[in-house]
């Protein structure tokens, strides 16, 4: 999108932009474990460097924080300010995730190890699509916002649980402990969970902003 | 000079200093502050004039009430009544503000005033007690501290509850609430300055001393006017000189709260203090506000302090005895020096 397109956005659209920026990257780094599965490793490479590469959020923080400070918004400005630095922050840590993927080119241990993977994978789609649907609620239902950010949280749960279950069968292979696989994948699932985490923590900013906002009857 | 004129200028310099400290102890702007509807000075001056011209305009009654129509028949103030009257009160405030307890400067002059005039029937042969002070005036002040805080708190509960069901409830988003907010800030705005308008017209301790000169001849009907005016001056300069902090503490502590909750509780609280000073009746501001706060968080059910409450309404019943107390025992310090 062009730098004047970005200018003309309100606050609220420019906070919806970046949340689709951020899942679409995700998103990416999702694919690119995907084809890391199946050992397509110039397509892994070549969605993670889409994720590493791709320098446009600078731009769209620029739009935001000059929008933010000539508002005439006086009072949910503080909370918007916040909900775009936790966009940032699942930004961030997703860019973290991928540049250490690209660390290595790692083969999995077995289909058992690929399987659970994508579940986990799943279901991290699953905490990150909701996600953008509950940010992208906050302007014109909060009580939505709100009923997704607990689907958000149940979905966190099983997928934590599934991580540490994988985790444990990764402590329990047959390799050398400090080999570069078992590093790899440890890092990984754990760079999955600090992902969910972080998407789990923001669901429940997003039902404290729905319950200070809404007056119910 | 004669006695009775320092006394005379005593007073009046005492009166014009309590229109001062009202302006300085009032926090009602720190609502319009908080919400950042405009900036810090203005909010100042537009408040400070709201009062100032609420003292200046609509004071009369109330001051009459205090000044001559709690007495009983036939009774008139001294110049040592009155300083017996304003040195308790502001040592009973004092003594509040350093423990950190909120006390009524109307409750504590009302009780220095009952304190003083039953001393003064005592040691005055011929005077009882029993018609010193206008008890039916008197009854009807203190019933109308009790239902002044509970209606207070009805009225922004059911304000709160009406509102919210056939408006604030239906607004579903942020961008909604926002807007439906930046509208009733300016609502807030307009509420404060009515509010800013009947504290000025309620703030009896002051403008009743100078009633209470003028009744007993030491003030001639134009110099009233002219103190009144005074005050009205006073109280501006007292909000924007030194109320401005009381103001700017609270205000930074009320940065969430919204400019409709702000609405709900100024406009409740200024109806109550309009309908007792039309009925000439002086009442606690802060009473009012602490109980339209209560009904505001009972309409929210939010958790109520019932603790500190409790805390809260000893001290405010205490306040009218001890003052009375206190006042008497100065009175009667007066009369032991011969002084009278």
């Amino acid at each position: 999108m062009p730098k004047k397109e970005l200018k003309k956005m309100k606050i609220d659209e420019i906070t919806q932009y970046f949340m689709n920026k951020t899942t679409k990257q995700n998103m990416k780094i999702i694919r690119a474990i995907d084809y890391l599965i199946i050992e397509n490793f110039e397509e892994f490479e070549k969605d993670l460097k889409y994720v590493i590469e791709n320098k446009k959020e600078e731009e769209i923080k620029r739009a935001f924080e000059s929008k933010i400070w000539k508002s005439k918004m006086m009072f949910s400005k503080a909370d918007r300010v916040l909900v775009f630095n936790r966009i940032n922050k699942i930004r961030d840590l997703g860019e973290i995730l991928a540049r250490k993927m690209l660390l290595y080119r790692v083969v999995f241990p077995d289909e058992q190890f690929k399987n659970d993977i994508k579940e986990i994978l799943e279901l991290l789609k699953t905490v990150l699509l909701d996600l953008a649907s509950a940010v992208k609620s906050i302007g014109k239902d909060l009580e939505h916002s709100y009923e997704v950010s607990q689907k958000i949280k149940n979905e966190h749960l099983k997928l934590r649980n599934k991580a540490w279950e994988l985790l444990s069968n990764l402590y329990n292979y047959e390799m050398d402990f400090l080999s570069r696989t078992f590093l790899y994948l440890k890092d990984l699932i754990e760079g999955i969970v600090f992902l969910a985490d972080e998407a789990e923590n923001f669901a429940g900013y997003l039902q404290f902003l729905a319950t200070k906002y809404l007056i119910f009857e | 000079m004669e006695l009775t004129s320092i006394l005379i200028i005593i007073l009046v310099i005492m009166g014009i200093a309590l229109a001062f400290s009202i302006g300085a102890n009032d926090e009602t702007l720190s609502a319009l502050v908080g919400a950042n509807i405009t900036k810090f000075k203005i909010a100042l001056i537009i408040g400070g004039i709201a009062t100032g011209a609420g003292m200046i305009f609509l004071s009369k009654e109330v001051a009459k009430t205090v000044g001559e129509n709690i007495l009983g028949e036939g009774i008139n103030y001294t110049d040592f009544m009155l300083l017996a009257v304003l040195i308790s009160s502001i040592i009973w405030l004092i003594i509040g503000s350093f423990a950190g307890i909120p006390l009524s400067s109307t409750h504590s002059t009302i009780g220095s005033i009952f304190g003083v005039l039953i001393v003064y029937s005592l040691s005055q042969g011929g005077v009882n007690p029993s018609t010193v002070l206008n008890y039916e005036k008197l009854s009807s002040l203190v019933i109308s501290w009790f239902l002044s805080p509970l209606f207070g708190f009805l009225f922004t509960y059911l304000f709160f509850k009406i509102l919210s069901k056939f408006f604030l409830s239906h607004l579903k988003g942020m961008n909604q609430i926002e807007k439906s907010e930046r509208n009733f800030s300016w609502l807030l705005l307009i509420s404060v300055i009515f509010a800013e308008v009947w504290v000025g017209a309620n703030s009896a301790e002051c403008i009743g001393l100078f009633w209470g000169l003028k009744d007993k001849g030491s003030l001639t009907i134009e110099d009233y006017y002219f103190f009144v005016v005074i005050c009205g001056i006073f109280v501006f300069l007292g909000i924007f000189t030194a109320g401005r902090y009381v103001i700017k503490n609270l205000a930074s502590q009320m940065t969430d709260a919204r400019p409709s909750e702000g609405f709900i509780i100024q406009i409740s609280s200024s109806i109550i203090l309009m309908v007792c000073t039309l009925l000439s009746l002086p009442i606690s501001h802060s009473h009012v506000i602490v109980f339209c706060i209560l009904g505001l968080n009972a309409g929210q059910k939010r958790e109520i302090d019932y603790r500190g409450l409790g805390k809260m309404a000893i001290y405010w019943v205490l306040t009218f005895f001890i003052a009375g107390i206190l006042g008497g025992m100065i009175y009667m310090g007066f009369l032991s020096v011969s002084l009278i």
